[in-house]
């Protein structure tokens, strides 16, 4: 059993991690409670977009930032397409169906990734990653902070925006019944595609960040969301601060587990077992449910 | 009961009639390869036609099967490994631990609605996956695990004595496979059928009509679990050896597509379904196209189903058929009619343009 | 624009996007080609015309492993051995299967190659699983297949005999490396796949008979929490420790990166076993890196002098230059070098038997890029490579850092292999 000296960089270490995981938590939250569609596709999106960013600055020479910002747009293009495709004739039915839409997008992603960028070693390394921090006896880069404050920062700003703003109201009453809110005279298209941009950007920026992370691969970053997914799925798709908290969590035991040799090849199950526990926790007292909108 | 009319009355007639020129012309005429093809396309039936009942007649989504395929592999290989039961009973006894192990599962879960089953089933499964890559499948080895880490000369799954050949063993599965959708048809022809479409319709109406969708619902998730299980068990004998690579989460995914393509209203979308997972790849390869392509495929498909073709290709192939079939009388039926009015003689002059 | 439209419209825009990124995407080389003649095989410059010969490979390709350059480099060669007369006037057809670790898949595919292909040889293999579920029916067919072995049975069943030396061996070497370092403990952290004991078998027994003690760990791929695992394996090997990785090259640049940004790159030795010896790693590690991380390459340098290496660099230019310099296109160059010498020397028909029997009969086959001469035999295992060098990093490229030298025979197979060679 190592020491609590031997811990202290794990710990560190599984801050950064459940960074990773609260992000990408809260980007898959914030599009659910905006659209009302869990977005299984997020990693996928993002992954695409860095690796565009990764082909432009490396084959045809153009600057990082711009690249990034591709991405970045890529993004959002794709999302947006996909929103005023699939938004629309799925409007009515059940988020399930919603979500197994998103895993047919996830699907295409991931084909495509595959058959373009064929498995090789890439690395793009963000300039926040070259700017270090040293926390006790481990060195942390600006990559992983920024990940876990765009984390929060997300999480703020969308708690206040969803509350306190106009579109915020109107994206949750789209969120909940797109036919009510369409007769109230709010431009539901308008509202639906500003949605589906914003997360959409989101999800390349996450891309971006994830990849200096957890490495440029498109089936690690595409099936990252599984693991992301656990966080929001503790916070019942609805609190974007359990999200956050959730995901810290998930990525503190999943890092801090790895010292212990003996349970340590089971480490890779911590989001899915927190995530099975909070569920049938809070499943004990439903009754089947009925319910056939979000709430 | 309805009684059945004249169409469904033949109908067991002709899927009996192609049940055994599958078993008994087919192989003859089949090369080594497509034979194999063909074993993984009827084993993989049975884990769709699992998937297939429980979204097309309860509504339920499972995004977990693969592991649960994992899972009646696993207790397959170590019953055929640490006893000598004959190989039908070791399927019969996998099945039914899984199920089990399915009922246990789910009596917890049944409580949470649509898409928290479908992502507590995928956590589930993502667990299953990593301590099975830990723990390995059962190769001949000792203790309770069964797995040797030196693989010189492991044995493999034993098969059924009557069956060890290639094509011996496709007959075999394509039998056991049969017996799985026989059963599932006669879940769907009697009562729990009738309460599936109960609930399916509209849940309180059926609590009110005094259906236990308790009751109902986990017997829908045990007989997916079994026969999943059972499918385990076939695949097990299949290959020999049992890798943790065959079953990544990635296709519970790819499960969930072509179950959806192959169309959830019937139980051909689940043959459908199989034929989509292992002889489409096998057929794109023949044909020199990338694996990749498969995956935008399904991609597409999935959309294509949920947005526009609920029924899958299963129900669309057939009214596409018909509508084609409609098209071609119609053209014979309009030139039948033009030779009748002009018996001899040239075709009436066009008019002018 | 209705329903289909719709669905037009998303592939449209996919298509648009995925077109302009393919237009460059990986190396964006000179697709064409160098134009310049290249001799191989009986360099006649005329092309074969004659009935084909078939060979045939099995690949794993799939999201996160992809073994096709080396079958894609060997096809190259024939290619080039087309283009100079082929084997006695008759083309080489190659015909290569890719799998996705599915064993249905990997054992049906055997049996296309050579029941409904018809492939009178098998040459090119590389599999994680393939060697493990096929090679009782290559024993059965009596087929001797020359691959880039992975799983144990590639080297340890009589029909297998691989060009390179495995993850256990290269391991091996790897270690004995670090001994020469001074290191005072030794980690070993390899990918969780099937095959992880008989992989560390030879570390173990290497480490205990130099006297250091050794930490054997596994971590599943792909890996997610690389930051984690490096400051695993540094606390583990603790000060004046080693640390050896043997992951895919994707894999094993997480945590060599994860260890750097952490500033653990210094705080141990590190090596890593062959997989790693690519200039693309070198190239993603950055200087950092430079002479830090020993990898044990199974082959020479991409970059040595001698006629073999400059030829495998003219036929990669001319034939094949999407495929990267590295280890993988070097074991598929030597690969169908073994073969067209090997389907040379057959007189007569060819026929299954004849070539196969070719196969078997190599012996002394030399080439620079080999630290020893190649050769098959009727043996009960073959692992003919078992010299290897150590290579490190140094701006962007691998550089030769330890010449060739002998895997140590503390491993019993490595024993049982000299033994062999030395009865002659």
């Amino acid at each position: 059993m190592p020491s609590w000296q031997d811990f202290q960089p794990f710990i560190v270490a599984g801050l950064a991690l459940g960074g990773v995981y609260a992000l990408s938590g809260v980007g898959m939250v914030v599009l659910y409670r905006t659209t009302g569609v869990l977005n299984l596709a997020f990693g996928a999106v993002g992954a695409m977009g860095a690796l565009i960013a990764w082909t432009l600055i490396n084959t045809y020479g153009w600057p990082e930032g711009l690249a990034y910002l591709v991405c970045i747009a890529f993004g959002a293009a794709i999302s947006l397409g996909y929103g005023l495709l699939a938004g629309p004739p799925l409007a009515g039915r059940d988020p399930l169906v919603k979500a197994a839409a998103t895993l047919g997008l996830a699907l295409i992603l991931l084909g495509t990734m595959s058959w373009i960028w064929s498995d090789k070693a890439r690395s793009m390394v963000l300039p926040t990653t070259t700017w270090r921090h040293e926390v006790g006896e481990v060195l942390i880069n600006w990559t992983q902070i920024l990940a876990l404050a765009l984390g929060v920062l997300i999480t703020l700003t969308t708690a206040v925006f969803l509350r306190r703003t106009g579109l915020g109201t109107a994206m949750r009453a789209l969120a909940n019944d797109r036919e009510i809110t369409a007769s109230l005279g709010v431009p539901v298209r308008r509202v639906e595609a500003t949605t589906w941009v914003v997360s959409g950007a989101l999800s390349g920026v996450a891309g971006l960040l994830l990849s200096n992370l957890v490495g440029l691969d498109a089936a690690t970053l595409t099936f990252l969301v599984i693991s992301s997914l656990a966080a929001a799925l503790i916070a019942r798709l609805r609190s974007l601060v359990v999200t956050l908290a959730a995901g810290i969590v998930i990525g503190l035991v999943n890092a801090v587990v790895t010292p212990i040799f003996s349970i340590s090849p089971y480490r890779d199950m911590t989001p899915f077992v927190l995530a099975a526990v909070a569920l049938l926790f809070l499943a004990r007292h439903q009754q089947i449910s009925f319910a056939r909108r979000i709430t | 009961m309805r009684r059945p009319t004249a169409s469904q009355a033949r109908a067991p007639a002709t899927v009996l009639a192609l049940l055994l020129i599958v078993v008994l012309v087919l192989p003859p005429l089949l090369s080594a390869y497509w034979i194999d093809v063909l074993t993984a396309v009827a084993i993989y039936s049975v884990v769709a036609l699992g998937l297939n009942l429980l979204m097309g007649r309860v509504g339920l989504v499972s995004l977990g099967q693969i592991a649960v395929l994992a899972l009646g592999g696993w207790v397959a290989a170590k019953l055929a490994f640490a006893t000598s039961i004959p190989f039908p009973l070791v399927l019969l006894i996998a099945g039914l631990i899984t199920l089990v192990l399915g009922t246990l599962v789910g009596l917890p879960a049944l409580r949470l609605s649509g898409l928290y089953l479908a992502l507590i089933t995928l956590m589930l499964a993502g667990a299953i996956t990593v301590v099975l890559s830990t723990t390995n499948f059962p190769n001949g080895g000792p203790g309770f695990l069964g797995h040797t880490e030196s693989s010189f000369g492991n044995p493999s799954v034993r098969r059924p004595d009557i069956a060890g050949s290639d094509p011996g063993y496709f007959r075999f599965t394509v039998i056991v496979a049969a017996a799985m959708f026989a059963l599932a048809l006669w879940h769907v022809r009697s009562r729990p059928g009738r309460a599936w479409a109960a609930i399916r319709q509209s849940e309180p109406a059926a609590l009110a009509a005094g259906v236990n969708i308790t009751l109902y619902k986990l017997w829908a998730w045990a007989l997916a679990s079994f026969m999943t299980g059972v499918a385990g068990g076939l695949l097990a004998g299949s290959v020999g050896k049992l890798y943790t690579y065959q079953f990544p989460t990635r296709d519970s995914i790819i499960l969930l597509a072509v179950v959806l393509m192959g169309g959830i209203y019937s139980l051909w979308g689940a043959v459908v379904a199989g034929g989509l997972m292992k002889l489409l790849p096998a057929l794109l390869d023949d044909w020199g196209l990338p694996a990749d392509l498969l995956t935008i495929l399904f991609g597409v498909g999935v959309l294509q189903v949920l947005l526009t073709a609920p029924g899958g290709l299963a129900a669309q192939v057939p009214k596409d058929l018909a509508r084609l079939g409609g098209a071609l009388s119609a053209v014979v039926r309009r030139e039948a009619a033009r030779a009748e009015r002009a018996p001899t003689g040239p075709a009436p002059r066009e008019p002018a343009q | 624009m209705r329903r289909h439209g719709r669905i037009a419209v998303l592939i449209l825009v996919l298509a648009a996007a995925s077109a302009l990124a393919a237009c460059g995407a990986d190396d964006g080389g000179d697709t064409t080609g160098d134009q310049t003649a290249v001799k191989c095989g009986a360099g006649t410059g005329q092309k074969a015309t004659g009935a084909p010969i078939k060979l045939g490979a099995i690949a794993t390709k799939q999201p996160g492993t992809d073994f096709t350059d080396i079958p894609n480099m060997a096809k190259a060669v024939f290619d080039c051995v087309n283009d100079n007369g082929g084997i006695n006037g008759r083309p080489i057809q190659y015909i290569i299967e890719t799998e996705q670790t599915d064993p249905g898949q990997v054992a049906s595919l055997a049996k296309k190659l050579v029941e409904t292909e018809n492939v009178l040889g098998i040459v090119g293999n590389t599999s994680i699983i393939e060697c493990a579920v096929n090679h009782g029916y290559y024993e059965q067919k009596g087929f001797y297949v020359i691959n880039s072995g992975i799983a144990p049975e590639c080297y340890s069943t009589p029909n297998s005999a691989p060009v390179n030396m495995g993850p256990r061996y290269s391991v091996d070497g790897a270690t004995q490396y670090l001994i020469r370092q001074g290191v005072k403990k030794l980690v070993l952290d390899q990918s969780n796949v099937p095959g992880t004991g008989y992989i560390e078998g030879g570390f173990l027994l290497i480490a205990q008979a130099a006297g250091i003690p050794t930490e054997s760990l596994k971590d599943n791929v792909p890996i997610q929490d690389a930051n984690s695992i490096a400051l695993k394996l540094v606390q583990a090997a603790g000060r004046d420790g080693g640390v050896i990785l043997n992951f895919t090259p994707p894999e094993a640049l997480k945590i060599l990166q994860a260890a750097q940004q952490q500033g653990l790159h210094d705080r141990v030795k590190w090596a890593c076993s062959t997989p790693c010896n690519t200039d693309f790693l070198a190239e993603a590690l950055g200087p950092q890196w430079n002479g830090k991380l020993g990898v044990n390459a199974e082959l020479n340098l991409t970059s040595a002098a001698g006629p073999d290496s400059e030829l495998y660099r003219a036929v990669q230019k001319k034939y094949a230059p999407n495929i990267p310099l590295g280890s993988f296109s070097q074991m598929g160059f030597v690969e169908a070098s073994i073969a067209v010498k090997a389907l040379m020397s057959v007189t007569g028909e060819f026929t299954a038997t004849s070539v196969n029997q070719a196969f078997k009969n190599v012996k002394n086959f030399q080439t620079d890029i080999l630290c020893k001469p190649w050769y098959y035999g009727d043996a009960p295992l073959h692992v003919p490579n078992n010299t290897d060098r150590t290579v490190v990093p140094q701006d962007g490229k691998m550089v030769e850092k330890e010449g060739c030298f002998p895997i140590s025979d503390v491993d019993p197979a490595i024993k049982q292999v000299r033994d062999i060679e030395a009865r002659g």
